[in-house]
């Protein structure tokens, strides 16, 4: 999975921030979602990603890895990222 | 995930319900530059609101020094978007190796040209050195609105640079400027951007300030004519939804500019001197990079827009709309 080719990302004290250049529409994101898109970048898949952020945060309820699955979900659907 | 406050001068954004979108105020860097790399320009436009033309470059323009140590911190503080325009960014002696520096950075850029120097050799340069867009401005759908409204300008010329844009492959927008004279060709100007290969169309209301304060009497539009531009322009979105993006904003300019004074949009203009403005649409001057670094305007940036100079200019333009111009009056903040 990579950005969109007009998508593109920086990292905020509050989180991050994604660009769609060719809307012009700016998307902020929360701490999970930054680190879903810092894993997405180099090009991981989408089950990679939630593995490693299973890894890195405590995940007992699944809660992180369902809110990564649905954030991935929308960036899909935005059109944000390409598989 | 939240839709942000648009990093461009637009209206309020849409947000996602029950959510609280972050301001430019809580961004580290703008998101968007929006630079003026000169003054100087091969055409005369009547409604040019910088009074760009031939012979108007700034006499203290940028050197080459200035220029790249300022792309410098721009890429190094991941600015994601930028914009190149002028005058005529094309007719800058560094504009290709501006270009090739923001790009070969990974830099998104969009040049706002006027279309006449969109030769085959230059469109495949800038396709080949990755430009995001090229955006034109074509202000008629025929040869004689367009080179009455831009003086010294070619509607032929400028349309065969389009068609080059799409040879090359190049993403193309179309700008336009209503004028009493051209407003009656809006829906065909919308067409034709399409045929040209359009994936953006952008318009919005002419503003008095710059060259436009000289021939206003020739430009002025009615509220009739921009009713009717208005209405085309919601019609023509429709039609072309899907296909070609078509932006416009029916606010005026005080109501986004009393947006703004709140929801300070993520964007510094620069201007070929390195000065930097809060907006266009002011004469407030917040910075200047020649003398200061891009994290010390930004942090004045998002102070100067309490300046309470700020909030009065904005107040009375509402009494005086003929204030905006003396928008080249520069007022430090």
């Amino acid at each position: 999975m990579q950005l969109s080719k007009y998508v593109k990302f920086r990292e905020e004290k509050f989180g991050g921030v994604l660009f769609e250049t060719r809307s012009e529409k700016v998307f902020t994101l929360n701490a999970v979602a930054t680190a879903v898109v810092r894993e997405i970048k180099p090009g991981n898949s989408e089950s990679d990603i939630v593995a490693k952020l299973q890894a890195c945060y405590e995940d007992r309820d699944g809660a992180i890895e369902r809110e990564a699955r649905a954030f991935i979900a929308d960036l899909r659907n935005k059109g944000l990222v390409q598989d | 995930m939240t839709e942000y406050v648009s990093a461009r001068p637009e209206p309020a954004p849409e947000t996602a319900p029950a959510s609280t979108p972050a301001e430019s105020a809580d961004l580290g860097a703008p998101l968007y530059v929006a630079w003026q790399v000169t003054n100087e320009c091969n055409l005369a436009c009547l409604h040019c609101i910088e009074e760009s033309g031939p012979g108007k470059a700034f006499k203290d323009e940028l050197d080459e020094e200035q220029v790249f140590g300022i792309l410098g911190q721009f890429m190094d503080l991941e600015i994601p978007y930028l914009s190149f325009s002028g005058g005529e960014p094309m007719v800058h002696p560094l504009f290709f190796k501006m270009v090739e520096f923001v790009c070969s950075r990974g830099g998104q850029l969009k040049i706002e040209t006027n279309g006449h120097f969109l030769t085959p050799e230059n469109c495949a340069r800038m396709k080949s050195l990755g430009v995001k867009a090229v955006q034109v401005s074509l202000d008629g759908a025929t040869r004689s609105t367009f080179n009455r409204m831009r003086i010294r300008g070619e509607f032929n010329t400028a349309t065969d640079g389009v068609r080059n844009l799409r040879t090359a492959d190049v993403p193309i927008e179309i700008n336009y400027s209503p004028t009493s004279f051209n407003v009656h060709e809006i829906g065909t100007a919308i067409d034709l951007a399409y045929e040209l290969g359009a994936y953006s169309f952008y318009t919005g209301r002419t503003m008095y300030t710059g060259n436009a304060v000289k021939a206003w009497h020739k430009l002025e539009l009615t509220d009739e004519q921009y009713a009717a531009f208005f209405a085309t322009l919601h019609q023509k979105t429709e039609e072309y939804r899907g296909r070609m993006r078509v932006h416009f904003h029916e606010m005026g300019l005080l109501e986004e500019l009393r947006y703004r004074l709140h929801h300070p949009a993520a964007l510094l203009i620069v201007l070929p001197n390195g000065l930097v403005k809060l907006i266009n649409a002011l004469p407030f001057i917040c910075g200047d990079l020649r003398r200061q670094s891009l994290t010390e305007i930004w942090a004045n940036f998002q102070r100067a827009w309490q300046d309470p100079r700020v909030a009065q200019f904005i107040d009375d333009l509402s009494a005086d709309p003929g204030k905006t111009s003396s928008l080249h009056q520069w007022v430090y903040v």
